[in-house]
């Protein structure tokens, strides 16, 4: 097990060297202008800019020097002076807990929808479904987000209301070490409920599989009185812009998500041991969700990790729409100004996001399906 | 096709197609995908028929770009002069949208062109070849699928020089040697399995007649599938750059859902439906047409999935 994890990380190594090579070479080619044109106004000036950047050696030279920081950890500095990682980090935990928890949401919704919807041999409620999630699926982001923030404005204030929290406006969210907390809490809410989930489904204790995310954000809630920032991270987490992004990124992926599994669950229908299940005469219920669901599950989850860095980018419009502070801000002020080290930055984040899930979910997959593991070893 | 008896109810030729033809017809999702997409061909091409006929006394007022109708008040809604009404800036939205769709449909061919060519390229070949090529080839993709080719296209929107058509085929390089290439790739190294490949190799024939006539021909349907599903990210990263006024041109559907969120804002005239649900759904909808074929496709091509529905 220990030699696959290995041989698995070294190969994602060269990956990662790929995609960096290829990030670098596609925004310093595709970039807009020089950044010192846009700096310097004299050619002296302009001159002097490009040898203090470094930019008047030759592409090939310049791609050694960035590899060779990048080996070290370094993603460099920006055109003006600030390290690229500092910069990237410091917006990051915005856009990831909102991905992370719009994510595994959409990822739930999907799973139990596509299966229901799969199983049912009603044909409407296959053609709604599938419309809605196909329509959803395309849907052009701003749009969505105009339609949120538009008939979903004045609810959530009266949501936030409830709470004794006034209006506020759709200014960005406020960071700090609360923000991450929240969200690092949240997600691992989630998570436990999941991992509780399926082990109450193993051993057949219906009650607790039902309750069991709600009993994770439960305690998610009551470890925030404990720590007694309630009323703060509450605020936080009512936030207009933060909300609507959420919304819409559930809404974006819940199409995908549902899509999957539905087309898991419906080829894994056709298997003999479905046909086995029947004839013993377990209940439909059981037939597909102890027996079907775990094998649609995997490849549906594959699919979902696969497309993260398009869902990313989603996200990433999403937030433009909103003028959060995440990563949108910092890239799309970088296309601004061509402030090239940044986007190369953002990019193999993003990059580096996805690979990570990937490595996880191939491991998970070994440590479940010792198929792989075998292929693995010999290949 | 193995052999099979002839009574099955339909006719089939022996000629392979038949049977993936008539799963086509039925299939609901394509059909629906191809009229919608036929749909919007139509809208595309309407627009000088409809400048020579019915707008032809007032050519001014319904010009796309620059356009206005001073009788009425903006925006204004679906009236019998205008059909879908008017936007903030006085402008007929059918006409607007109608001429928007060009470069939609710009983007949309160019995507599936190069994502189709480069994708079939790197996925039969690499498949073929094995080996050493093989595993360059595949980590490459490994890399391509990890940089989301919509970020790369709104990189390259910026500069300016690029049109829609230039857009596209960039954009389906990089879906091409990403996404397409692991998923052809797969699908060839299945028929690279089959016996009619050794078959073929054994009476002498050449890498490239082998590719072209033997692995191509089974590999292309699900090129077709990947590709469609690649032009709707296209569309939508189009829609988006035009939305935010970085694209070289001023008339797109993005620049109309633009328009009608901005002006809305500033003139203080409540949203301008018409105009917001004719530039958005032009756009989702488009996509959609592409997403429905490809799915549907997705089944036609994988039989498994769709014949023993108990």
């Amino acid at each position: 097990m220990a030699r696959f994890v290995l041989r698995r990380v070294l190969w994602a190594l060269v990956t990662l060297a790929l995609l960096v090579t290829i990030a670098f070479f596609a925004v310093n080619l595709l970039l807009p202008y020089d950044f010192a044109v846009g700096v310097g106004q004299r050619p002296r000036a302009i001159e002097r800019i490009r040898e203090a950047l470094g930019l008047d050696r030759p592409l090939v030279i310049q791609w050694l020097d960035y590899m060779w920081h990048f080996v070290r950890g370094d993603l460099g500095e920006s055109y003006d002076g600030d390290r690229v990682s500092r910069l990237v980090l410091n917006v990051l935990p915005v856009t990831v807990a909102i991905f992370a928890i719009g994510g595994i949401v959409a990822y739930l919704l999907g799973e139990w929808i596509g299966r229901l919807v799969a199983w049912s041999r009603r044909r409407v409620l296959s053609a709604t479904t599938s419309v809605a999630s196909v329509l959803l699926f395309a849907a052009f982001p701003p749009f969505l987000v105009f339609l949120l923030t538009h008939f979903g404005t004045e609810w959530l204030f009266e949501v936030r209301s409830w709470f004794g929290l006034g209006i506020v406006p759709y200014a960005p969210i406020q960071e700090g070490p609360l923000l991450n907390v929240i969200a690092v809490g949240l997600v691992a809410a989630f998570i436990g409920g999941i991992v509780l989930r399926s082990w109450a489904r193993r051993h057949d204790r219906r009650a607790l599989a039902f309750a069991a995310v709600p009993v994770g954000l439960m305690a998610f809630v009551a470890s925030l009185l404990a720590l007694g920032v309630w009323a703060e991270a509450i605020n936080r987490l009512l936030w207009p812009s933060a909300v609507m992004a959420t919304v819409a990124i559930i809404l974006i992926a819940f199409g995908e998500s549902m899509l999957v599994m539905r087309a898991g669950v419906a080829s894994e229908m056709t298997e003999d041991y479905v046909f086995t299940g029947r004839a013993k005469a377990l209940p439909e219920r059981e037939v597909r969700d102890k027996h079907v669901a775990p094998n649609a599950v995997l490849p549906a989850i594959s699919r979902l990790i696969t497309s993260v860095p398009y869902l990313l980018t989603g996200l990433i419009i999403i937030e433009r729409e909103l003028n959060l502070n995440g990563v949108a801000s910092l890239f799309f002020n970088a296309i601004e100004s061509g402030n090239v080290p940044i986007i190369i930055g953002i990019l193999v984040v993003v990059g580096l996001i996805g690979l990570v899930l990937r490595i996880v979910l191939d491991v998970v997959q070994a440590i479940i399906d010792p198929r792989i593991r075998i292929e693995g070893e010999a290949a | 096709m193995t052999d099979r008896p002839a009574d099955l109810g339909f006719e089939y030729e022996i000629e392979g197609w038949a049977d993936t033809r008539r799963r086509i017809r039925q299939s609901k999702m394509v059909i629906a995908g191809v009229g919608l997409l036929g749909l919007f061909a139509v809208l595309t091409f309407i627009h000088p028929v409809l400048q020579a006929t019915i707008w032809s006394d007032q050519p001014a007022v319904y010009r796309p770009e620059t356009g206005h109708d001073p009788a009425i008040s903006h925006p204004s809604g679906p009236s019998l002069d205008h059909f879908l009404g008017t936007d903030p800036l006085g402008r007929d939205v059918l006409s607007l949208m109608t001429y928007g769709l060009r470069p939609t449909f710009l983007v949309a061919i160019a995507t599936a062109l190069s994502a189709g060519v480069v994708g079939l390229i790197a996925g039969t070949s690499s498949a073929f070849f094995k080996g050493k090529y093989d595993r360059v080839m595949t980590h490459v993709a490994d890399a391509f699928v990890l940089l989301p080719p919509p970020l790369i296209f709104l990189i390259a929107s910026k500069r300016g020089l690029m049109g829609p058509f230039e857009l596209g085929l960039l954009y389906g390089l990089f879906f091409g040697l990403g996404p397409a290439a692991i998923v052809v790739r797969s699908r060839a190294l299945s028929v690279m399995e089959k016996p009619f490949i050794d078959a073929a190799r054994s009476v002498g024939g050449r890498p490239r007649w082998i590719i072209t006539h033997h692995v191509v021909p089974h590999v292309i349907p699900h090129v077709a599938v990947v590709v469609l599903a690649g032009v709707v990210g296209a569309l939508v990263t189009q829609g988006f750059v035009e939305f935010l006024g970085i694209a070289e041109y001023r008339y797109g559907l993005g620049n109309l859902v633009y328009n009608a969120l901005t002006y809305q804002a500033v003139f203080g005239s409540g949203v301008a439906w018409s105009a917001l649900m004719a530039g958005a759904l032009g756009i989702s909808l488009l996509a959609a047409s592409f997403y429905m074929i490809s799915s549907g496709l997705r089944d036609v091509t994988d039989p498994r999935r769709s014949s023993r529905r108990i």
